[in-house]
């Protein structure tokens, strides 16, 4: 038997990941159980949680997998801030302690964390990482792989060619010249916070016109080849800058939007003009990646891409690669980002020991089970009141048809940034009143945020154009609504007429088929509006006592736990 | 919490892969420079422990 333990973290998103045998048997983010949003730390929680769920102890791990080079990470820091000197001298003693004083000792840190010699911890690389993730879960046997992301070591982004079990390099973009940085510093250039707003900018990108294109030209220059350059001018890397850009960027495209003014779009000017910036971000990135995605089909000829790093966490841009890039197939593993490389890892040492490739991920419940028994005794100390049902899916049902808005709790918790059905907020899709009492009253987010749609598979292509496909079950790709269904679900139809749709089918595990099911036989619309069961700023709710928290806290219409209905008491 | 001499060894074994790495990619130069960082950095952190190590340090820099 080989376990093998794959690890990310110290920088964002850290994660753990579990493959026995050649099977995924966990995948869990440290934040869900940390309960710190995109926890940087190692994932101290999150490897017990996965020990845990293989019903192993650290001693029966054949190997523990870091899904990065402290050592290559070492040297581009080095190799930066003497290219980058005397401008670098400022950040030289800050960069090179947190280098030289923690990340180098990463693999002597995982080894006293999981409890495993120090022989069995090592490194892969974080690209490489990030391929495996995507390709050897995905459906496909021959795929090319597009991994792009802020940074990773030296290299930014990466084509390879994976056959089977084999994952061939082809070609890298080396650092800075990075779409991830790119559009973290536009991120930040808009007042959002960096490795979490970049999804709001994508929302925003929707409400504007891309008119800044010749402003980006002078920021990003596009090959024919795929590869792209950034101008350093106008960004702050190499001098380890705190937004990522500099003075010039400003110059070149106005002020920068302080972070945390409400939105305005309706009324202010300027905020009209931050929405054509982030328009114009959005159509440059769309436009590299769908060049490096050509260049992937010219270099292998293949049928399917796979895609991961953080960049392939933009749903708007996977809808145009499916499109137009000349891939018949397009797969997304679903935590894309930084995380996701703690499977990928887990997967290389798994294909390393001979174990082959698991079966194509069907699922995300790969976290821990919610405990029914932990709710109950928490509610009844809480003073919630807590009902049996026969059958959860009807009431839950019941309860959406009466206008409610009802969080779903079910089985594992998912992997990855969407919440899928297993802990979930659901409502309607066609209120517009319902979206604005969940943006506004539960969530707080920004009023332009859309929420996204789950529909069951079979029907999906009824009421959404390019669905169903390989992205459609995980929620990575956006899909156009079909006119004439705008109307009865503008509650999940963002201002361009798109949705970030998941498919569900209706054999699947959880509550949710057959509270679509159950949908579908009252309304004859098989489709709920599911966004993820967290409030401002938390990590998605993993076990009883963050589900209660949050009943507690929101002013929702009841909280299904299994076969347990728990409501605040009036 | 292992012993010392575990956690002794996991950091040696840590500095030769370091050192593998550098040569394999032949950024020699570097091997100096990181080996006098880290030196730097083992007195600074004895300095704060030990009063009497403090002068040496003071000499060096």
């Amino acid at each position: 038997m080989a376990a093998i333990l794959g690890i990310s973290g110290l920088y964002h998103d850290a994660a753990a990941a579990l493959v026995i045998d050649g099977q995924v048997v966990a995948a869990i983010q440290e934040e869900r159980l940390s309960r710190i949003k995109n926890d940087p730390s190692l994932p101290r929680l999150a490897v017990a949680a996965c020990l845990r769920q293989g019903g192993i102890r650290a001693e029966d791990l054949s190997a523990v997998l870091f899904y990065e080079s402290p050592y290559r990470k070492l040297e581009r820091v080095l190799h930066w801030l003497l290219q980058a000197y005397p401008a670098s001298a400022r950040h030289f003693s800050k960069a090179l302690s947190a280098q030289l004083g923690e990340k180098l000792w990463v693999l002597d840190q995982v080894a006293e964390l999981v409890g495993v010699p120090r022989a069995r911890v090592r490194p892969t690389s974080h690209h490489l990482s990030h391929a495996a993730s995507a390709f050897l879960v995905s459906p496909y046997q021959d795929a090319a792989i597009l991994t792009v992301d802020g940074v990773g070591e030296d290299v930014t982004t990466a084509l390879y060619r994976g056959t089977g079990t084999r994952i061939e390099p082809l070609l890298s973009l080396p650092y800075p010249h990075s779409l991830g940085l790119l559009y973290a510093a536009i991120t930040a250039y808009l007042g959002f916070e960096v490795n979490e707003g970049e999804h709001k900018v994508m929302g925003l990108a929707a409400l504007g016109q891309p008119r800044y294109r010749q402003e980006f030209e002078r920021l990003i220059q596009l090959h024919a080849d795929g590869s792209f350059e950034l101008a350093a001018r106008y960004f702050s890397y190499e001098a380890g800058g705190e937004l990522g850009f500099s003075p010039a960027l400003e110059q070149l495209l106005g002020p920068r939007r302080t972070p945390g003014t409400p939105w305005a779009l309706e009324t202010s000017e300027a905020d009209r003009r931050y929405a054509d910036v982030a328009a114009t971000l959005q159509s440059v990135t769309e436009d590299a990646l769908l060049e490096l995605a050509r260049r992937a089909k010219r270099e292998t000829g293949a049928d399917a891409l796979c895609l991961a790093g953080g960049v392939a966490l933009n749903a708007v841009a996977n809808r145009r690669l499916l499109r137009e890039a000349g891939f018949a197939h397009v797969f997304v593993q679903p935590a894309a980002g930084d995380a996701g490389g703690a499977l990928g890892a887990a997967l290389l040492g798994a294909v390393e020991a001979g174990d082959g490739r698991p079966p194509p991920l069907a699922h995300v419940a790969l976290g821990e089970p919610i405990k029914v028994d932990e709710a109950r005794a928490l509610a009844h100390h809480l003073g919630l009141s807590a009902e049996q049902l026969t059958d959860p899916a009807a009431s839950v049902c019941e309860l959406l048809l009466q206008g409610g808005i009802v969080g779903v709790c079910n089985g594992a918790f998912e992997w990855g940034p969407r919440a899928l059905g297993q802990r979930s907020l659901l409502a309607l899709p066609g209120s517009l009143a319902t979206r604005e009492r969940l943006n506004r009253v539960i969530k707080q987010r920004e009023p332009f945020r859309p929420f996204a749609p789950a529909v069951l598979r079979e029907r999906a292509a009824e009421f959404f154009s390019d669905a169903p496909n390989d992205l459609t079950p995980f929620m990575t790709s956006v899909c156009d609504v079909r006119p004439l269904h705008r109307q009865a679900l503008a509650g999940v139809t963002h201002a361009d007429g798109t949705a970030r749709v998941q498919t569900v089918n209706a054999t699947a595990q959880g509550l949710l088929p057959a509270v679509l099911s159950g949908l579908e036989r009252a309304t004859g619309v098989p489709i709920a509006l599911n966004t993820s069961l967290n409030g401002p700023g938390e990590p998605i709710v993993a076990h009883a006592t963050d589900a209660l928290a949050f009943l507690s806290a929101h002013a929702i219409d009841g909280l299904v736990i299994e076969d347990y209905l728990f409501r605040r008491r009036s | 919490m292992p012993s010392f001499l575990v956690r002794s060894a996991s950091r040696a074994r840590t500095l030769l892969e370091l050192l593998q790495h550098l040569l394999k990619r032949r950024r020699f130069f570097m091997i100096p420079l990181v080996l006098v960082l880290l030196l730097a950095g083992v007195l600074l952190l004895l300095s704060e422990g030990l009063s009497y190590v403090a002068p040496f340090v003071y000499t060096i820099f």
